[in-house]
């Protein structure tokens, strides 16, 4: 089976890459300027040279204010994995703002040990916190369907992600909901809501679920009492709870290597003791022995790997040249995450064979070619790069 | 009286001197020159350059660097990041640099070790070590500025390298490296039990007071401060008092003509 993947995910079929980062116009929703520069990057430096953070701290001051309940009963949700940025929101919300935070994870879909090592450093630093885990069966069954179906085996997990904060919301009677980043904004999407600190809960489904929420799991046999933990709450108790979903981002300037120095120091934070296939850092995304394959499927279906999203957000926060950006993603972002391999198959009760049809399956003929017997990338940053 | 060199070490990517906690989050500190003119100023006895990007290139970038700090800079200079072979050590000891520090390169080929040692000497050949603990006792040989690892056990490698032909050891603790929580001495001690030439121990310094385990119990020749002296926690001069005041030799020292 061959998908049309720039229909699926609307993709320009020529692909360009950012004049500034490493990122291409195929990572879905991002948008060029004229001079070939990525809407990311244009927000990078809006944010260093527009943006008022003295205002923006007062509005996160009043935002606290208008929150805070003063009798004993939690404030605000964070979700939380217990890595270095929800770490860094629930400990500036808890001790510097002065909030009563509620940390909620819910579990990864086959957690590491680093990954757990974190969280319980997290928690140990001073939190009241809720894990919230689906049943192993079901989540191993929709991960080998979303895999199959969407060439995503995490979709399952960001379901949960995004909806269960908005359940504990609703049971604890918390109106607030605090996120990190505004990924969209910060790493390329939809730029509606680059001058809004709040989320929209109807945004869920498009930028979040790639427009396929839990429920469509029905038609593949899933029952709904298996999908429910997945699920959102009902829409008019998300609305009764007059439920307001907040960036942190918004707020604060926002630079994950900074987080991860604020963790380090007051939560316990370690990073993994190597780097991640498919890139070099060693302190993102680390709590997951599924996620690796999420990224590697990115790299199939738009040509964007790890190291290609890692490096371009660096490149726009100063951390690191465009030349050495380049040649990171040269080096990495091809690597297939062989070291959790074994557990992914075992995991998602599929084949190899079966594992390399479905990738091949989302290989679109605008990024990749079948040249004497090997894929390869139709168009690379790296190539006929000079600097 | 045991003999102590204070060593301050510069890891660069591309223009940048930079640093980081456990080798990661590598934040940019400002420019290399700079730095390295403050702490030889301040009566630093040696400085290390680490190019810690140079394996991702495969070429070190210090060469410019080097040979303009030796103009205004009359200590020791140890070069290493991206050296693969005797031609680029010579490169970088004709730019000016006095001893090469080979990690990458030497793990995948040993024998590098020895054809640097037999071209220029011993004494210009310091084997880094990126360690890592595994479990008591136990320390992995790391590469690639603490992001690969090797398989190779710290302790083993340290004698072999020696016996290969390194004059020093340049031994770096990614566990303790940025965090300011002190040196690793069971691994400083652990190597220099085991091999015959001077150990500089690097990685965890975060007061003066740190130095004096990791010479009396580790028994390190020399010690390479990056964290205490890019972020101003002491001087050169400070870290010089202590140690004098422990009683460990060091250079006198009083200040630099300008």
């Amino acid at each position: 089976m061959k998908r049309n993947l720039i229909e699926l995910y609307k993709l320009p079929a020529e692909v360009k890459f950012c004049k500034k980062c490493t990122v291409s116009n195929q990572r879905p929703r991002i948008t060029f300027d004229e001079q070939g520069v990525c809407s990311a990057c244009n927000f990078a430096e809006h944010k260093r040279q527009h943006i008022d953070w003295v205002t923006r701290e007062a509005e996160l001051v009043d935002l606290c204010n208008r929150f805070r309940k003063g009798n004993g009963e939690y404030d605000v949700i964070v979700p939380c994995s217990g890595g270095k940025d929800g770490g860094f929101v629930a400990h500036q919300l808890k001790y510097r703002y002065g909030m009563n935070p509620l940390a909620v994870t819910w579990a990864p879909l086959k957690a590491t040990a680093i990954g757990r090592q974190n969280l319980d450093a997290f928690i140990a630093s001073g939190f009241n916190h809720i894990l919230g885990t689906p049943n192993p069966v079901v989540t191993k069954r929709l991960t080998h369907l979303a895999f199959k179906h969407l060439g995503d085996p995490f979709q399952p997990f960001i379901y949960g992600q995004t909806n269960f904060p908005l359940h504990t919301a609703v049971k604890h009677n918390v109106r607030l909901i605090v996120y990190g980043e505004n990924g969209e904004v910060e790493y390329g999407g939809d730029m509606k809501n680059a001058n809004k600190p709040t989320r929209d809960i109807q945004d869920h489904d498009k930028h979040y679920f790639s427009g396929i929420p839990p429920e469509f799991w029905k038609e593949h046999g899933v029952s709904l009492a298996d999908l429910y933990p997945f699920m959102a709450p009902r829409y008019e108790q998300i609305l009764d709870n007059q439920t307001e979903i907040h960036f942190f981002s918004y707020y604060k300037f926002w630079d994950p290597q900074e987080n991860f120095y604020y963790c380090k120091e007051n939560t316990g934070f370690m990073p993994n003791p190597e780097r991640s296939q498919g890139t070099y850092s060693k302190y993102a995304s680390l709590d997951d022995q599924i996620d690796g394959f999420h990224y590697y499927l990115s790299y199939i279906k738009f040509g964007i790997g790890r190291a290609t999203s890692d490096a371009a957000h660096e490149i726009r926060d100063g951390k690191i040249t465009r030349e050495e950006g380049v040649a990171l993603v040269k080096r990495y972002d091809h690597e297939f995450p062989t070291r959790y391999y074994k557990e992914f198959l075992e995991f998602c009760s599929i084949t190899d064979a079966e594992v390399h049809e479905v990738i091949d399956s989302w290989r679109s003929d605008h990024i990749w070619k079948h040249e004497a017997g090997e894929w390869k990338l139709r168009h690379a940053v790296w190539r006929g790069y000079h600097a | 009286m045991r003999n102590l060199r204070l060593i301050a070490r510069l890891d660069i990517k591309g223009p940048n001197l930079i640093k980081g906690i456990h080798l990661e989050g590598l934040r940019v500190i400002g420019s290399p020159s700079e730095h390295a003119l403050r702490y030889y100023q301040q009566g630093a006895d040696e400085l290390i350059y680490m190019d810690c990007v140079a394996s991702l290139y495969g070429r070190n970038h210090l060469a410019d660097i080097v040979s303009s700090a030796v103009k205004d800079i009359f200590v020791p200079m140890t070069v290493g990041g991206g050296i693969r072979s005797v031609e680029d050590a010579t490169q970088i000891l004709r730019a000016g640099a006095d001893k090469v520090a080979v990690n990458t390169a030497a793990v995948a080929n040993p024998g590098l070790i020895t054809r640097i040692a037999h071209r220029f000497g011993s004494q210009c050949m310091v084997l880094s070590i990126e360690a890592k603990q595994t479990g008591p006792e136990r320390w992995e040989v790391y590469t690639d500025n603490g992001r690969e690892r090797t398989g190779l056990d710290v302790i083993e490698w340290a004698k072999s390298g020696v016996e290969l032909g390194a004059g020093e050891v340049l031994l770096t603790s990614v566990d303790k490296e940025g965090t300011r929580k002190g040196f690793d001495c069971a691994l400083v001690k652990a190597v220099t039990a085991e091999v015959s030439v001077p150990v500089i121990a690097s990685g965890g310094m975060g007061k003066p007071y740190d130095l004096l385990a990791v010479v009396n119990e580790g028994h390190a020749d020399a010690v390479a401060m990056a964290d205490i002296l890019h972020y101003q926690r002491a001087t050169i001069g400070d870290i010089r008092a202590v140690a004098r005041g422990a009683g460990f030799g060091v250079r006198g020292f009083t200040h630099v003509a300008h």
